[in-house]
């Protein structure tokens, strides 16, 4: 009886297995010789470009400034690309000076123009690299470009177009996001589109409202969360429209906007947004609340640390240690709550703003009689609640139960 | 008995042909998903999420027991990481060394009363610490539990942070690896549950200050050869199954989830031995359940390496304690196998680990001794055998210099060309008799949980001290 081998060997696979054999030895010599090949060759490449790199740098000033005739590297793909890698680098950390500067050689030596152009008609990642090239250079003259490729099918490309108008940070940009969102809806995920409306917003942030107002469904948080990011006491009024929207994500954004308004105008809504259903629209809420560093925010503030959300504990417990002139009130007064999280949440906010030796001296200058300093020193020391008192706890009790 | 024979050597056949062709086919994805990453990458900048005010903050917990050689390394290390909103909880799972003690010394930790609510099981804590140098530190002292899950579970107790990372004290992270890891949660945070890291090997690398300053191979073959599974596992099977958005494991030693999904699922198993790969399994079944629109991604950049294993001794100790680990998840989630309600989890990926990699050192041995009784019996043609095992071994090599390649054009953290050719050279060379003894391993690690052995088992570790 022949063996299984055999009988596959009648079946034809022998000479699959044989073809089998060359392929993978084949397939693993091809694949050595790449490995090895191209590391060959990318040395000699990092070798080339870095000596091109500190030939250019030794004359950037006068490649900048146009002393340097452009014919001299333009031509040259390899050090084109060099030149505006270094050029599109030095954008990042220049000022407003040496952007203009810098804008300008990249007009004169026609960088700017070939981009333009590789982001019109180039395709797949050439086209995206062009994109966000574009955009870093940030002049305006790229932003029709830019605005064309976000009207691409491919997601991708609608990407890098999103980050490259961001990376421009201009009104324009913004103008062509909104006007096409407005189009065409939500097509690329939220946060790229969050991030490029803020950098583009963050001039003009009034370009947004009446966006948010029209918007729709998800978009509508999508500006919701923008205005909340960019909004300026500017927009006071406008922002107080949002705080009794129906959707949570725009009354968490006109709660976090808010905190950029002056107290006054912002106080009564944040207070109101403070007790709102939604967890992190309070949450917002009371950190807005607590920048403000006003006295009157106290009572909403300790209801904030008695709430049933862990982070709205700990912010409002953050907050609370800002009052640092009446720091013995505050602490009597969160004892009172009876709330053992709350507690913790005060007293771990205390710890880690380093104001504990400070609470203990407050205690010691103030007017408070000897028991109650006991029995404050005693729920500082253990971070425990003290024993009830039977007619507290009675009427604790009654309230509790007459409550909603 | 010969017709027994037959039909084994013909199964062994066929599951050694269907395993490499499913590696192989998961090479050709992870090559095509890493290039496109890497394409996806040159059109925007890390630094622009660090810029942003949308980034979220996260909490990095890392559990410590007995690290005392290794502790202020690592915490330095974790304290320097490139991250805008940033808390570190460190826990210390009742070390019987002076790792509480290096640390007081090294960050002057201090009391405090930090909230610690527990919403998810773990031993009892003894004491919150903050640090004075570096506000950013929370320290948990617990008492002993004898599991890591148990002391992750204490530090997403007192976390408070949207987004747990998860990191071995043992590791060290790239300094902007939490900004890589953080690249599909900002892409898109709705659906992104959790994503997983690359994990590189560290031995033979030089460490400074907690920093890795120049990557080598390790010189020893043990270690090299693990490097190569790193490679395989992590570029090729992971990146593949992510892109199904299959994942069923991220490594307990690099991971982010969402906080408020790891304490939904109830934090991690404190008795389970692949804790890691358990609390991925119980997030699927969640949010399968739920009909959740959810991914967990892999993310092959963010890197984060770590010492392995450098005697055989710990190395089987460790490859039993995973096989273990793997039936520890695979028996209670068995119910998910082939039910449509569990998608491509249930109809894919479990079938898969069961069948390649849980069964697979039972059906190498019994394959291997068929073949054997099968040559004795002359049931066997000698020249095909040989062909057969010529065409395996080379396969398999394709792979495994498949791996290389993928590190070689993506990430080239091997800068040395001696390192290349090592590394290309283990290749080769890991089929015999690495990879006999590694199924050994595996094999004694399944008799072991059978048995009832579910203990997670000592490992001998120089520490990132000696690295340095």
């Amino acid at each position: 009886m022949g063996s299984v081998f055999e009988k596959l060997w009648r079946l034809g696979p022998a000479v699959f297995v044989f073809k089998a054999i060359i392929a993978a030895i084949v397939a693993d010599g091809l694949l050595l010789a790449f490995i090895f090949i191209r590391r060959a060759y990318r040395k000699r490449f990092f070798a080339k470009r870095d000596k091109h790199v500190f030939e250019l740098r030794q004359q950037w000033d006068a490649l900048i400034s146009g002393r340097l005739s452009y014919d001299r590297w333009r031509e040259k793909a390899f050090d084109r690309r060099i030149v505006e890698a270094m050029a599109l680098d030095a954008f990042e950390a220049a000022g407003p000076a040496e952007s203009a500067r810098l804008l300008k050689f990249m007009r004169a030596s026609g960088l700017i123009e070939k981009r333009i152009f590789e982001a019109q008609r180039l395709t797949g990642w050439r086209r995206m690299r062009a994109l966000v090239a574009l955009g870093r250079t940030r002049a305006p003259e790229g932003v029709p470009a830019l605005a064309e490729a976000l009207r691409d099918r491919h997601v991708e490309i609608r990407l890098a177009a999103l980050r490259g108008l961001g990376r421009t940070a201009c009104p324009q940009a913004a103008e062509e996001i909104l006007a096409w969102v407005g189009e065409s809806g939500l097509t690329v995920p939220a946060l790229p589109l969050q991030s490029a409306l803020i950098q583009c917003c963050a001039e003009r942030p009034q370009l947004l409202l009446p966006f948010v107002k029209q918007a729709e469904g998800p978009l509508r948080e999508i500006m919701g969360r923008v205005l909340g990011e960019v909004a300026t006491p500017a927009l006071g009024m406008e922002l107080l429209q949002f705080v009794g929207d129906e959707r949570e994500e725009l009354r968490a954004a006109a709660a976090r906007a808010m905190s950029h308004l002056d107290t006054a105008m912002a106080f009564d809504a944040l207070s109101e947004l403070a007790e709102d259903r939604t967890w992190f629209v309070r949450l917002r809420a009371i950190i807005g609340i607590g920048n403000l560093v006003d006295p009157r925010a106290i009572p909403t503030l300790l209801k904030g640390l008695s709430d049933s959300n862990r982070l709205v504990r700990l912010r409002a417990a953050e907050a609370l240690v800002h009052f640092r002139a009446v720091m013995v009130p505050v602490f009597q007064q969160v004892i009172e709550l009876r709330d053992r999280y709350g507690l913790h949440a005060y007293l771990t906010a205390i710890e880690n703003a380093g104001l504990r030796e400070r609470l203990e001296s407050q205690m010691q200058s103030s007017q408070i009689d000897a028991e109650e300093m006991r029995r404050l020193q005693s729920v500082l020391q253990t971070g425990s609640l003290p024993p009830e008192e039977p007619e507290l706890a009675e009427t604790a009790a009654n309230q509790r139960e007459s409550g909603p | 008995m010969i017709r027994l024979l037959e039909i084994s050597n013909q199964a062994l056949f066929w599951y050694y042909l269907a395993t490499n062709l499913a590696y192989l086919a998961m090479l050709i994805i992870a090559l095509k998903t890493s290039a496109r990453h890497h394409r996806r990458l040159e059109s925007h900048r890390l630094s622009w999420f660090k810029d942003t005010p949308m980034t979220p903050p996260i909490t990095i917990i890392t559990p410590a027991h007995n690290e005392e050689a290794s502790i202020r390394v690592a915490i330095r290390n974790l304290l320097e990481l490139d991250y805008p909103q940033l808390e570190i909880i460190v826990v210390n799972d009742g070390s019987l060394d002076r790792t509480l003690e290096e640390l007081r010394d090294e960050f002057r930790l201090r009391v405090v009363r930090a909230v610690y609510i527990a919403e998810v099981k773990s031993a009892p804590v003894r004491g919150l610490y903050r640090s004075d140098v570096d506000s950013r530190l929370l320290v948990v002292d617990k008492e002993a539990s004898g599991s890591k899950a148990d002391a992750v579970n204490a530090g997403l107790n007192a976390a408070t942070s949207p987004y747990v990372c998860i990191v071995d004290s043992d590791s060290v992270l790239e300094r902007d690896a939490l900004l890589r890891i953080m690249v599909p949660i900002l892409e898109d945070p709705k659906r992104v549950v959790a994503v997983g890291g690359i994990i590189r090997v560290l031995n033979g690398s030089e460490i400074k200050n907690g920093q890795l300053r120049r990557v080598r191979l390790p010189r020893k073959s043990i270690e090299a050869i693990q490097v190569i599974e790193y490679l395989r596992a992590f570029l090729i099977g992971r990146e593949a199954w992510a892109q199904g958005n299959m994942l069923t494991i991220i490594s307990g030693a690099f991971g982010l989830f969402r906080t408020d999904l790891v304490r939904a699922v109830g934090g991690y198993r404190a008795r389970s031995i692949g804790e890691d790969m358990d609390v991925v399994a119980r997030m699927h079944r969640h949010l399968r359940e739920k009909k959740a629109d959810y991914e967990i991604r892999f993310v092959p950049d963010p890197m984060c390496w770590t010492e392995v294993p450098s005697d055989l001794r710990s190395l089987a100790r460790q490859r039993a304690r995973w096989q273990k680990g793997l039936l520890g998840v695979l028996w209670p989630n068995r119910d998910m196998l082939f039910r449509p309600r569990y998608g491509r989890i249930g109809c894919f990926a479990l079938p898969y680990l069961w069948l390649f990699e849980l069964f697979a050192p039972i059906m190498e041995v019994v394959g291997i001794a068929t073949i054997i009784v099968a040559a004795s019996l002359g049931a066997l043609s000698r020249e095909f055998f040989l062909q057969f095992m010529i065409f395996g071994y080379a396969f398999a090599t394709v792979i495994s210099i498949g791996s290389v390649l993928q590190e070689e054009v993506t990430y080239k953290r091997y800068n040395d060309w001696k390192d290349v050719v090592r590394l290309v050279s283990y290749c080769f060379f890991e089929h015999f008799p690495y990879r006999q003894l590694h199924m050994i391993w595996r094999l004694q690690g399944l008799w072991q949980y059978l048995r009832g052995d579910h203990e997670w088992g000592q490992l001998k570790r120089k520490g990132l001290v000696s690295a340095q």
